[in-house]
């Protein structure tokens, strides 16, 4: 924007000074035109000048020689040269006078030939006279005579005089018309190199201009077909509104939206409302008019009825925009969001249906903490009552018997509670509070102090962090994990169990490629037991998912995957690694 | 003669649960009267009677139907009537929500149902042998759930 206008101003200038230069020339042209005019006129005039001058002589020497003739020969025929000469000689006179009335110089010398003139007519006239009374020998006569030649010879050198300083006159003037004309060419060749420089300036800052243009012009080309595009895959599309003329431009994915052809009805607020879902007009009216006041609104929400009857949610956003020349746009956009609102609608249909689930998942719970301990514990107590009471009364296999409903029944309270201690580890009341993890490992040692006692266990930790967990369920975490190594140690050999701790960052874990947090508490737990087969690594933490028959290892299978279950509430990670008769490790990562 | 027995009042409304405990304290060597009831209605009955012989020691099942454990225990420590009788919850969950309530609501002991007749026994001799006023004074949610 900035160059353009950078442009335009420099073109202003440059046609200012075209217009100035153009003025100049025209004002030097006229000025030089006149000037050679003004030369030229002075010329002719001196040319006048100088023929009137040689005419006047020619008339006087024709009266001076007619007037000779007549007295030579008295023949009066020759007096009539004479007398028309003075006609002419005054005539000649007059217009030498008008001719050079400007020139002070040649003025005066006219006064003086005028003198001149007038002595040598009178002279003429006295010399006639005498001639009539016939005194041609008389002294006065011949001086009279004698008299004219000098008088003549006098306005010879004046009418000479004349002459030349008519001659000097044009002279210098030819000289100024001579220099006038030497500069006129060269005068008007500089002008016409100026102007083309000009032209050719001006032409070459238009050619760039133009190619700019239509540059930007390709360009804007590109970005409104991409525009279109990004309108169609975005579900979106661009309005403008001109306050001042109440008019609307659509894009065609507007009319789209609409569920119209592109530009296939006159855009204006009218038409465009007929589209408008009836309990969403009047709202939209005031939004829109706010708009026009504050010229920035919040997103508006309305509705639209396509004519094949599908309803659209659409949002709008609208800002005032003001052009260069002053004009009060609102520019805006309106986005399809029925997708959006479908998933929102689908997303709390799936949440009721959660929760729902949920509500019976409790009621599971429920049923199973109370209703199926109940029986059960009826059962067990029954059993001790026969034992205790009736135990004399049976056979061998009586007893056997007893014993094999004792075990199922222990077994299925062992089911119960672990279950039951999974289903609480789902609860979602997460209370992170900071803990000494050091503080709720000893409390888990204690609860399988028995078992260490009698396996002469030997344990080590290293000093555990205080972080910010879920404090019964890192306890429950450590015991489920301590008991795993306990219950799968080696016979004949003491369980050795080592816990230790440091800080990791997760690029230099390779089993924490996925992991979210760049940082992690890592907690191992290696024991000298049975081991496990490296392939059974990710599944031993299935639910029910147990490797050993429950002769030989009593276990429910729920165990570990409470403990999965724990680390997926702390966004954390554990990891299974084992070696048949060596031993497995446990590692658990906690985020920072 | 009637004051050496140590009166006991047992509500639940398994009849299972009622035979041990009768036959558990049968053959405790204490000297003890028990009675027990169906429900909370029939405890609330016998208890607001005149001229009833109130219990040392009553045993609230929490589900029952009709009026349940806590509701009698809500009624019983609105009654002044009532301030000398010990309460042990006797339930068959021990959930944490449960505990609370009651030990809230100013019951004296909570007893989880044991699952050992010979348990049982030593868990109710223990309850009934308790010198209520020394146990009250030191009561404190630690002790509240009785372990055994």
């Amino acid at each position: 924007m900035k160059h353009y206008f950078k442009s335009e101003i420099f073109l202003r200038i440059i046609f200012l000074i075209s217009l100035f230069v153009i003025l100049v020339v025209g004002g030097f042209t006229y000025k030089h035109i006149s000037n050679l005019t003004n030369s030229t006129k002075l010329v002719v005039s001196t040319l006048k000048v100088n023929v009137e001058l040689e005419h006047l002589m020619s008339f006087l020497r024709s009266a001076e020689s007619g007037q000779r003739n007549y007295i030579v020969t008295n023949d009066t025929l020759f007096l009539k040269p004479y007398l028309n000469s003075i006609e002419k000689i005054n005539n000649s006179f007059f217009q030498i006078k008008s001719l050079t009335k400007i020139n002070d110089e040649q003025q005066e010398n006219l006064v003086i030939l005028n003198t001149l003139i007038d002595t040598l007519f009178s002279n003429f006239s006295v010399t006639n006279d005498l001639f009539e009374k016939d005194e041609t020998d008389t002294e006065a006569f011949k001086s009279l005579i004698f008299e004219e030649k000098i008088i003549m010879d006098t306005i010879r050198q004046q009418v000479n005089e004349m002459i030349n300083l008519a001659n000097y006159l044009l002279s210098i003037r030819q000289k100024d018309y001579q220099s006038d004309l030497q500069f006129t060419p060269l005068f008007f060749y500089l002008v016409l190199l100026v102007m083309i420089v000009l032209i050719i300036i001006i032409y070459y800052k238009i050619t760039i201009d133009f190619n700019n243009i239509k540059a930007k012009n390709d360009q804007l080309l590109i970005f409104n077909e991409s525009t279109n595009q990004s309108e169609i895959i975005g579900n979106h599309a661009n309005w403008a509104w001109d306050i001042d003329t109440n008019r609307f431009t659509f894009s065609d994915n507007h009319y789209r939206l609409l569920g119209e052809e592109p530009q296939s009805f006159e855009a204006t607020l009218n038409n465009f409302l007929k589209f408008v879902h009836p309990e969403d007009v009047d709202k939209l009216t005031t939004d829109l008019q706010k708009m026009t006041d504050v010229e920035e609104l919040p997103f508006i929400y309305y509705r639209i009825i396509q004519k094949n009857g599908s309803i659209k949610h659409v949002k709008a956003y609208g800002k005032a925009f003001y052009s260069k020349d002053g004009k009060k746009r609102l520019l805006g956009t309106t986005s399809d969001i029925s997708d959006e609102i479908e998933n929102v609608i689908a997303l709390e249909e799936r949440n009721l249906e959660l929760e729902r689930n949920n509500k019976e998942l409790s009621a599971f719970n429920y049923a199973a903490s109370h209703d199926l301990q109940e029986p059960l514990r009826k059962i067990q107590t029954f059993i001790s009552r026969l034992e205790e009471k009736e135990a004399l009364k049976f056979s061998d296999s009586g007893h056997q018997y007893l014993e094999r409903i004792k075990s199922a029944s222990t077994r299925m309270r062992l089911l119960i509670d672990d279950l039951l201690q999974f289903s609480r580890t789902n609860k979602p009341e997460k209370e992170f509070v900071i803990a000494d993890l050091n503080e709720l490992f000893e409390n888990a040692k204690q609860d399988v102090v028995e078992i260490i006692l009698d396996k002469k266990a030997q344990i080590t930790c290293e000093t555990l962090p205080k972080i910010p967990v879920i404090e019964f369920q890192m306890q429950q975490l450590f015991l489920n994990l301590l008991s795993n190594s306990l219950k799968y140690s080696k016979k004949n050999t003491a369980p050795i169990i080592k816990i230790g701790y440091s800080e990791v960052k997760a690029i230099d874990e390779p089993e924490l490629i996925k992991a979210t947090k760049s940082n992690y508490h890592k907690i191992t737990f290696t024991d000298n037991g049975i081991g496990f087969k490296q392939k059974y690594a990710k599944t031993i933490f299935d639910l029910f998912n147990r490797l050993h028959n429950k002769q030989d290892y009593s276990g429910t299978g729920i165990g570990l995957s409470i403990c999965k279950k724990i680390m997926d509430n702390h966004k954390g990670y554990i990891f299974a690694k084992g070696e048949i008769n060596v031993g497995s490790v446990f590692t658990v990562y906690l985020p920072f | 003669m009637q004051e050496d027995y140590i009166n006991i009042i047992l509500a639940d409304d398994d009849d299972d649960d009622r035979l041990f405990f009768t036959d558990a304290f049968d053959e405790l060597k204490i000297t003890t009267r028990v009675k027990t009831f169906e429900d909370g209605v029939y405890l609330m009955d016998y208890l607001n009677a005149e001229n009833t012989l109130l219990p040392n020691v009553l045993f609230l099942d929490l589900n029952m139907p009709r009026k349940s454990g806590m509701e009698c225990l809500k009624e019983i420590k609105q009654n002044s009537k009532f301030n000398d009788i010990a309460i042990a919850i006797y339930s068959t969950s021990a959930s944490e929500e449960d505990i609370e309530n009651t030990f809230v609501m100013g019951a004296n002991i909570y007893i989880k149902k044991p699952s050992d007749f010979k348990i049982l026994k030593k868990v109710l001799s223990e309850v009934v042998t308790i010198n209520w006023q020394y146990h009250t004074n030191g009561l404190n949610k630690d002790n509240f759930l009785l372990r055994l």
